[in-house]
């Protein structure tokens, strides 16, 4: 569907449009859901009560059930949109609102059986909370070795023993999601997720753990949950028992995806109070906006969040188009998503000066934010557990996947662009050692529509790429594993930076007949292209000072008309 | 790769997944025994998931990707290999 503007998801648009206006200006000192409230909750440890009540009555939790089970589930660059908005104006609610039931739902889409399923969505739609419990504070990601077990009772139904650890919502879930060993054997057929609810416990079970407190995201309830003996109903596990470690890896390929792409809104937010800052700070007789060294920060943070945004869009649209090659995809987008995400914040806070330290005043939303971004780069799988999933399907693309030169739908860069439902049953835990994404960027190069700059960095990133293969064949196996040396880590980080830059070359090439003047042109792929050669250590020759110009004008142009800073350029409330 | 002296009792396929083994695990393959579960050597759900994926290039095959964590052991895995292989190829041979 293409609407007057060139967008070809026009209901989607709508929807978050409905969703800026409930949030309203979120600069009003008396809006109940604006930057006023939102430090203020955040200064007494509490969710915002007005955004959750604003949430429910948006019927927030609808975007996580599919559509067979009631939900609006049905595209996951849709529900990132959606989620973004949130984490723009508080990234509290879009993880304690959000995100937290997510992870838990996924889990039953990928491996419940109907009735898990169909139970899963009604306390979801009844605006109920779900948790996941995969943590254990001894084990971080290493959740292979979790010792929380669910051992068959002598009256067949299960025995829960042990603890989960820093679960947002433990203490207010209805539903739970419980990863826990179900055999002693050694191997990976060893756990299972169990679906329980929360009402199918016998009274005083769980038992609650104090309340975790933390650093940012402060309003979030962090508590944990300790099982005693406690009985639960053989059929609920998750799938056939043993598939634990299969299921995590399948359904986290969706929320590795979306959890940072839905982060972007925090970048976002800071943009916005670093702009509105420059304009309306003057030191020594001029705004700080008018300031070559400030402007090129505001360039280079916005040419991140556009790095960030393509990257998790052809991500999220791969998901439905690519199922079988996301496990190599998400764990990348992961970590150069998150990454991208806190560097730019920082980058941004030295434009604000003692004004980012400061917790109140005007601008007190921004430090919020920046320590609300930080989960990003631990939470739900730590970055560099994310490159410890790509690296070893490194070595088979370079033997034979990066020779194969198969091209990926082009519906994976045409933002908006209809998609195929969620294949949750189609994620598979390795790439089967294909990679069409990076495919792309040989045809990239070819295409005709490439002008001499841009086509130059096109050839920086191919040149890296092929670097990457060679690099990759001659990887040796103690490498492929947690004792990999850090120069093997950093392979699966440039090939997480390629595939960045092959995002952004092919959301460019794709998107010229969208109608938004500035995605069509080339300045920002020249940037990103740009500051992605960089981060790989490699020389993007000179940037021409009108590529800077013209993004940081971008940058202010889009605050003074409150539109977003992302791809989709949408209006703000 | 070196290709270790095959036991008596060894297949053609046996041998390999014992060398692949031994590659990854970094022992001489002498000291793979094939009935042991691959996590015996060290080798996790990852180097399972590699050793799938030199499974499909060196056989042409197209494998479930957790092929060794469900048959974890050389022994196991080569039945299955093989029940497969008799599948796909109508003559029944295995390679």
């Amino acid at each position: 569907m293409i609407d007057s503007t060139g967008s070809r998801d026009a209901p989607a648009a709508a929807a978050i449009a409905d969703l800026e206006r409930r949030f309203g200006d979120p600069w009003d000192p008396g809006n109940p859901t604006g930057h006023a409230a939102v430090l203020a909750a955040d200064e007494a440890g509490e969710m915002l009560a007005a955004g959750e009540r604003l949430l429910d009555d948006y019927g927030l939790n609808a975007e996580f059930v599919p559509p067979e089970l009631g939900g609006r589930l049905t595209r996951l660059d849709h529900l990132i949109e959606v989620l973004r908005v949130v984490f723009r104006h508080d990234p509290c609610l879009g993880l304690g609102y959000g995100a937290s039931s997510l992870i838990p739902a996924v889990n039953v889409w990928t491996a419940g059986d109907e009735r898990q399923r169909r139970r899963m969505a009604d306390v979801l739609l009844a605006g109920g909370r779900a948790v996941s419990g995969y943590h254990e504070l001894a084990h971080g990601n290493d959740f292979a070795r979790a010792e929380f077990s669910a051992l068959p009772g002598d009256d067949g139904r299960l025995r829960l023993n042990g603890r989960k650890e820093v679960i947002a919502n433990a203490r207010r879930a209805e539903a739970m999601v419980l990863f826990a060993r179900t055999s002693p054997a050694p191997g990976s057929r060893s756990h299972s997720q169990l679906f329980v609810e929360k009402a199918d416990l016998p009274p005083g079970a769980p038992i609650h753990l104090p309340r975790f407190h933390s650093a940012g995201m402060r309003g979030v309830q962090l508590g944990g949950l300790e099982f005693r003996d406690c009985p639960v109903p053989a059929d609920a596990v998750l799938g056939a028992p043993g598939l634990g470690v299969e299921t995590a890896l399948r359904s986290f390929q969706i929320t590795r995806t979306a959890l940072p792409a839905m982060t972007a809104g925090i970048l976002e937010t800071g943009l916005e109070v670093t702009a509105r800052f420059a304009e309306e700070r003057v030191l020594y007789g001029r705004s700080l906006a008018e300031m070559p060294y400030i402007r090129s920060i505001l360039a280079d943070a916005f040419t991140d969040l556009l790095i960030c945004d393509c990257l998790a869009t052809v991500t999220a649209r791969s998901v439905h188009l690519l199922p079988g090659e996301t496990s190599l995809y998400a764990s990348a987008a992961k970590y150069f998503v998150a990454t991208l995400l806190m560097d730019a914040m920082d980058a941004l806070s030295r434009v604000l000066g003692a004004q980012f330290y400061l917790r109140d005043g005007g601008y007190g939303i921004f430090q919020k934010h920046l320590r609300d971004l930080a989960p990003a780069g631990f939470g739900h799988t730590a970055r560099v557990a994310c490159l410890s999933t790509v690296l070893p399907q490194l070595p088979r693309l370079a033997r034979k996947g990066w020779l194969d030169d198969t091209q990926p739908p082009a519906e994976a860069f045409r933002l908006g662009a209809d998609l195929p439902p969620l294949p949750f049953e189609r994620l598979s835990v390795g790439s089967g050692g294909r990679d069409s994404l990076s495919a792309s960027l040989t045809a990239a190069l070819g295409s005709p529509e490439l002008d001499g700059e841009l086509r130059h960095l096109v050839s920086v990133i191919a040149a890296e790429q092929a670097d990457l293969r060679r690099e990759c064949a001659a990887l040796t196996p103690v490498d492929l594993s947690v004792a990999a040396r850090p120069e093997a880590l950093r392979l699966a980080a440039r090939y997480a930076a390629v595939l960045a830059a092959v995002a952004c070359v092919n959301v460019w090439l794709h998107n010229r007949d969208r109608h938004d003047a500035f995605l069509g042109e080339p300045h920002w792929a020249v940037a990103a292209l740009g500051r992605i050669a960089e981060r790989v250590g490699r020389d993007p020759g000179q940037r021409s000072p009108h590529i800077t110009e013209r993004l940081s004008a971008e940058v202010l142009v889009r605050h003074r008309d409150r539109r977003g800073f992302g791809l989709s350029n949408r209006p703000l409330q | 790769m070196n290709t270790p002296e095959p036991a008596p009792s060894d297949t053609e396929l046996r041998s390999w997944l014992r060398a692949r083994v031994a590659h990854y695990a970094q022992l001489d393959a002498a000291a793979i025994d094939t009935t042991a579960t691959l996590t015996t050597y060290g080798l996790d759900s990852v180097y399972a998931l590699i050793l799938c994926g030199d499974i499909e290039d060196h056989l042409g095959l197209a494998l479930e990707p957790t092929v060794a964590w469900d048959h974890p052991t050389i022994d196991a895995l080569a039945g299955h290999l093989e029940e497969t292989l008799a599948q796909t190829s109508p003559s029944g041979e295995s390679r």
